[in-house]
């Protein structure tokens, strides 16, 4: 009756419109007041659900991507990129997925990514007769790279809903050969569609405006190998490594670029506390929610009712995708890994799946929820910046779901592509 | 900064004076932001340069964590930010879209005075404590709680009372710049 109250509960609040965290804070209240718990419980639980220091990363990445956001390393990167593969078919297409990848290896946030590279490519290559369509779906698809490559702090918000246990410094490595699989299925998709539409390709500037682009580009992109490096020799943590991303970011744009002053940087920290404000208080609020669900038992009844269906892994892991590609369709990154996490990590657990391995999947399918209607965050931006309707967008995106499918499948049934390159480098 | 601020028929006085708490509150996100990342940075060079590990960083950085979070939190509450599911509101009939943007907003003042009591007996109740590797009572780790309960209560009330309910061009517009995933 109890699971009920606190499922019903978060089901009517969710669909009034109450806010996520404080339905799922209000959802666990209710279950409290059912057992006849006190109160004061939820707010223990709020508390202890921000007590953990894993969780300081997350701010962290989130200041020093929108510090690049907004400090001129994404115009290097584009820049960059045009040389090395705008002369590919499909031109600033390919030019699009190749910058969205670097700048998601910097700012780990897919709507930095459709902000900063859609922002400016999107535009580009409508006025070089590209549909408005293809713009913003090219745009789109490749922003989900950036879920999967260093320093995602969607990947660190998985280690934490899971407890803290799984290694950041794995989760960073193994999101690495599924994020370059999806750089490569979106390329390819892009140069189908582009073949079949008849797109033109840039001239190629030759190997001295490469090199020339690359140098300037450079200093941007070594905040990748900083973060990864310096985290698996261990000089610092995952927590300090977002520390020194922000102080490297900031000496970047203000003393290297000068593309920060003081306005600037003023208007990005207050979008970041607003944004670190959205992301951390759904984690707290999860805090009460995670309690009540394991105080309930309810991982070990999914596990149990998932054994009833199906026996094989890999069925196990199928129903999983399904279903977070259904929920993902309304719900948001977030709270989805944060929901999520506690009810079917234990279900791939229980199956001998390994949690980093899932993880990769859980971030990947869930990313799909980010380009599908009716809620999409990267999809409204998208069609935002490409000024046409969600419709009209999704009417020819097909070729690219199929794509991001298809590598999502790859990572189901090839656990080595997730989990080759942490044992290589542990 | 807000994408929301009330119209200019609505009583400016009221929209003043909780424009600049939120400015206030962002401010103290910000710092509190600025606060972790120099804490950070201080643990690695007193590691590498000083050959210490500061006890203090720790706990100190995590009491900053939950004022950036309370902060950002209560100022999302105002400006729309938080992670929502508008689409029931954008499909009915607009009274009814207003009656549940009030109740929701009763809801979540309601929740943010809960907050703030229930932190606010931690608080009191963790003051005699001493906070390990600091000199802090254990108490102080609840106070960003405590406080951002009563900002959230404000801002939600701002809502419910002095502030004209969101269009529903608001709410599309506003689910398109949710937190960044």
């Amino acid at each position: 009756m109890t699971i009920f109250i606190l499922f019903a509960t978060l089901a009517i609040l969710l669909l009034i419109g109450v806010p996520v965290a404080f339905a799922l804070v209000g959802a666990s209240a209710a279950a409290v007041a059912s057992l006849g718990l006190p109160m004061i419980l939820s707010v223990v639980e709020i508390a202890s659900g921000a007590n953990s220091t894993t969780l300081l990363a997350i701010p962290l990445f989130i200041f020093a991507g929108e510090i690049m956001l907004h400090g001129g390393i994404s115009a290097r990167i584009i820049v960059f990129a045009s040389a090395l593969v705008g002369h590919m078919r499909g031109g600033l297409g390919q030019v699009n997925v190749v910058a969205s990848t670097l700048f998601g290896g910097v700012s780990g946030s897919a709507i930095a990514d459709v902000s900063a590279i859609g922002g400016t490519m999107i535009p580009q290559m409508v006025e070089r007769c590209f549909d408005r369509d293809f713009a913003v779906n090219v745009a789109i698809t490749s922003a989900l790279v950036a879920l999967l490559v260093p320093p995602s702090h969607n990947l660190i918000l998985y280690s934490a809903a899971a407890g803290g246990g799984i290694s950041i410094a794995d989760l960073f490595a193994a999101g690495m050969v599924p994020a370059a699989l999806l750089m490569l299925a979106v390329m390819a998709t892009t140069w189908v569609v582009a073949r079949k539409r008849g797109y033109v390709a840039e001239p190629f500037p030759g190997m001295q405006q490469l090199l020339l682009r690359l140098v300037s580009a450079l200093p941007g992109l070594l905040l990748i190998g900083l973060i990864l490096g310096g985290i698996r020799a261990g000089i610092f943590t995952a927590v300090e490594s977002a520390a020194i991303a922000v102080v490297y970011a900031l000496m970047l744009a203000a003393f290297v670029y000068h593309e920060l002053n003081w306005r600037g940087f003023v208007a990005l920290c207050a979008n970041a506390a607003q944004t670190t404000g959205a992301i951390l208080f759904v984690i707290a609020a999860s805090g009460a929610f995670g309690w009540m669900l394991a105080y309930l038992e309810v991982p070990v009844a999914t596990v149990a009712l998932l054994q009833s269906i199906a026996h094989e892994p890999y069925t196990i892991l199928l129903l999983i995708v399904i279903s977070l590609l259904i929920l993902g369709t309304f719900m948001d990154m977030a709270p989805m890994i944060i929901i999520c996490t506690p009810i079917f990590l234990p279900v791939a657990k229980a199956y001998g799946i390994d949690p980093i391995h899932f993880g990769i999947i859980l971030i990947l399918t869930a990313g799909i929820g980010l380009i599908t209607p009716p809620v999409g965050s990267v999809l409204f931006v998208g069609v935002a910046i490409g000024k046409i309707t969600v419709g009209e967008a999704v009417r020819t995106i097909w070729p690219f779901y199929l794509a991001a499918a298809v590598v999502v499948l790859l990572v189901v049934f090839f656990p080595a592509l997730s989990l080759w390159l942490p044992a290589v480098l542990r | 900064m807000s994408n929301n601020d009330a119209p200019a028929s609505i009583n400016t006085a009221p929209k003043t004076v909780f424009s600049r708490i939120a400015n206030l509150t962002l401010i103290a996100a910000g710092f509190a932001l600025l606060a972790m990342t120099a804490i950070q940075s201080w643990q690695v060079f007193a590691r590498y340069v000083l050959n210490q590990s500061p006890g203090w960083t720790e706990p100190l950085a995590l009491i900053f964590l939950n004022t950036a979070m309370m902060c950002g939190a209560a100022v999302c509450v105002r400006t729309n930010r938080h992670f929502a599911f508008s689409l029931l509101i954008e499909n009915v009939a607009p009274k009814v879209a207003i009656a549940l943007q009030k109740f929701s907003a009763a809801f979540v003042a309601l929740l943010g005075v809960a907050i703030a009591w229930g932190s606010w007996q931690l608080v009191l109740g963790d003051w005699a404590v001493r906070m390990a590797g600091t000199a802090l009572p254990e108490g102080s780790r609840y106070l960003p709680l405590s406080v951002g309960g009563v900002l959230i209560a404000v801002f939600a009330l701002e809502k419910l009372f002095t502030r004209a309910p969101i269009s529903r061009t608001a709410v599309s517009s506003a689910s398109t710049s949710q937190a960044k995933p």
